[in-house]
């Protein structure tokens, strides 16, 4: 067990060194608090107003279109330093991993992860399915499944 | 442009030395991989409803075209012995071709099923499907890797899209509550195998599974500990996606909680792909080292069946019961593993592959009889089906019957093969243990058999079947059900067909010639 010896040591390296710059910092920092300094995201510019607290779903669609990118150049930017020296097989690993990530944009466009402003056409609902559910509006829909009488069966 | 740039690299700059990827050898996965990101790309393409199923369909067709890939694969194998490719990472032998078949198999019946559960629930679209194929992807890869960074590559691939699937149900909250349970809990599963995979290179310097065979085989340790408590956290890791007893927790929820047909799938494919890789790694690689984990696995295989058959009992919902069971029967597969002998994982893949076509079956009725909503799951809500439907009750018997282990089934062959193994390898407390524990469970599935044919479970007088509407059984749900019900009976009269192709599916490490 001697060669692990050095992990153990980082490991109680690094939990004396985050011990010991917070108490440090408490001890020797001049504590002169003002409103600008103790709010949130402190960057200077005082808030105007409180963050809000919602913001649309669709900021998860870009985040799912940066991160398909991001993913994407991570790998392509090594490769094009070095294309000379992996050749033909670096060309064709890249065509693969290319066509898989761009498959993954295809469907997100597909989906609407680009259409912004009011929703144009709204996704039909199976007028058998049940007259509590409307199309304008999610919140009879959570939950409701599994739970129902027996009533709206489909055939 | 890009051939110039091909032709320039010969000059001036030295090539870097490149793996070969021998393609053929990988075309299970690539079939798997392509077909799913061509139904991904079509079916976004696509409008998402359409009156015929063709999500379905190529998802079948993508699974047809993974056994097709097998095929010669399977010839080579047989005529040139196994062989290895990718820098030795990937192993191609009778075995990881044999639960590639099992799980292409699983895809295509739990596809079918999804088809009818889909349009019920207004869920349509081409997710599930290019979800269950990436997913077999990553359990192909756990059953064909010879490298323990690819085994866990395959057991992520597998698992995420496992996890997401289990939230398949967007408006069910309890689908929502399985998706999360079951992430959080293979999250950690996880960690354990990547910690196990750290150990083990640690105290054999690879990561190989062929060296790591060989350095066993040469060398003999100073220090066991590393070694020992490497193979304790690869067994969590495979003992959590197999659910074996005390990992088990997770699956009696996320089976209530998820799709029926996606628990079809759950049950057999990933299942499989878990057991596949615990054979791979504790029989195939840490065999010198049997002395050692037997024990353990021993112990696990008596909590997993006892566990499992005594709990299912006191269930009253049939998706609890069915994931109760499913403990168990893993419990089953367990004493094919303790054995570690080539009768052992011969035993376990005949029971993998007979219990693919009982469980998925059995779920697929279950995933019928749930009705719009894929609530209706009681005990209560099977009363009296032989009455409504006689056929569909029939086949559900013959599912519960099979995995009762009665004669003239698969499952009664499957569950003989590994009590044999288990007696030749002189574990009698064991297939004592197992006899038993069959037994029990066979209560439980007579139960639910008594509940439909007598129709009054707990004493109740009144019919309640009178007023229920008909169950609508889809085609496709329909020719699964078929299938599997063939498969069952089938390989209860004539298992000689798949015995013998067990038999040859002993996992083997070689090392790549190249």
């Amino acid at each position: 067990m001697g060669q692990y010896l050095p992990i153990l040591m980082l490991l109680v390296l690094a939990v004396v060194f985050a011990a010991l710059s917070f108490f440090a910092s408490r001890l020797l920092a001049p504590r002169r608090p003002t409103a600008a300094k103790s709010a949130p995201y402190e960057c200077g510019i005082v808030p105007s107003r409180e963050p809000p607290e919602r913001f649309p779903v669709r900021f998860y669609l870009i985040a799912m279109i940066f991160i398909v990118f991001d993913i994407e150049i991570i790998f392509l930017y090594p490769y094009a330093v070095i294309h000379r020296e992996l050749g033909g097989f670096g060309l064709v690993e890249m065509a693969v991993f290319v066509v898989a990530v761009f498959a993954a944009f295809v469907y997100l466009i597909a989906n609407g992860a680009l259409d912004w402003g009011p929703v144009k056409h709204l996704r039909r609902v199976d007028p058998r399915v049940s007259t509590s559910r409307t199309a304008a509006t999610t919140v009879r829909r959570v939950g409701l499944e599994g739970r129902e009488p027996e009533t709206g069966e489909a055939a | 442009m890009t051939l110039g740039l091909l032709a320039q690299a010969g000059d001036g700059v030295a090539p870097i030395d490149t793996p070969g990827v021998a393609w053929s050898a990988l075309s299970p996965i690539l079939v798997l991989i392509g077909g799913a990101i061509v139904l991904l790309v079509v079916g976004a393409l696509a409008p998402r409803r359409s009156r015929i199923g063709w999500h379905a369909m190529l998802t079948v067709a993508v699974a047809g075209g993974t056994i097709a890939a097998v095929v010669p694969l399977w010839d080579r194998v047989h005529d040139d012995g196994p062989y290895s490719a990718v820098a030795s990472a990937v192993g191609v032998d009778g075995f990881s071709l044999f639960v590639t078949v099992v799980i292409a198999v699983a895809v295509a019946i739990a596809a079918l099923l999804t088809d009818g559960y889909l349009r019920r629930e207004g869920l349509e679209g081409p997710e599930p499907y290019v979800l269950m194929l990436l997913s077999a992807a990553g359990a192909v890869m756990m059953a064909s890797a010879n490298d323990l960074i690819v085994m866990f590559l395959g057991l992520e691939i597998m698992s995420i899209a496992v996890y997401v699937l289990a939230g398949l149900h967007l408006r069910r909250r309890r689908s929502g509550e399985a998706a999360v349970k079951y992430f959080v809990l293979g999250s950690f599963s996880s960690a354990f195998f990547l910690y196990g995979v750290a150990l083990v290179y640690g105290a054999t310097g690879s990561t190989n599974l062929v060296r790591i065979a060989r350095f066993l085989a040469a060398n003999t340790l100073a220090d066991q500990g590393l070694l020992i408590a490497g193979f304790a956290l690869l067994l969590v890791g495979f003992g959590f996606k197999v659910a074996a007893v005390p990992f088990h927790s997770w699956t009696p929820d996320v089976y209530q909680g998820s799709p029926s047909p996606i628990v079809a799938f759950m049950a057999s494919g990933v299942k499989a792909g878990g057991f596949a890789g615990l054979l791979r790694v504790f029989v195939a690689t840490f065999g010198t080292y049997r002395l050692d984990w037997q024990p353990v696995v021993y112990g696990i295989a008596v909590l997993s069946l006892v566990v499992g058959a005594v709990l299912a009992v006191v269930q009253t919902d049939v998706k609890r019961m069915l994931a109760y069971s499913s403990i168990n029967h893993a419990g089953f597969i367990l004493i094919g593993v303790q054995a570690a002998t080539d009768e052992g994982v011969t035993a376990a893949l005949f029971y993998l592959a007979a219990y693919t076509f009982m469980v998925a079956g059995a779920f697929g009725v279950v995933t019928v009889v749930g009705r719009r909503g894929d609530g209706h799951h009681h005990l209560d809500d099977y009363q009296g089906l032989a009455r409504r439907q006689p056929l569909l009750a029939l086949v559900f018997a013959i599912f519960l019957l099979a995995q009762a282990g009665v004669p003239l089934t698969s499952g009664f062959l499957a569950k003989f093969y590994v009590v044999e193994a288990a007696i030749e390898a002189r574990s009698f407390w064991l297939a004592l243990v197992a006899m038993v524990s069959a037994v029990v469970s066979a209560f439980l599935y007579l139960r639910i058999v008594l509940v439909m044919y007598a129709g009054a479970g707990d004493g109740a007088d009144t019919d309640p079947a009178a007023g229920r509407p008909r169950l609508a059984v889809p085609a496709a749900a329909a020719i699964a059900l078929v299938v599997a019900v063939a498969a069952t009976i089938g390989i209860g009269l004539v298992p000689d067909p798949l015995t013998r192709t067990a038999r040859d599916a002993t996992p083997e490490l070689v090392a790549a010639s190249d």
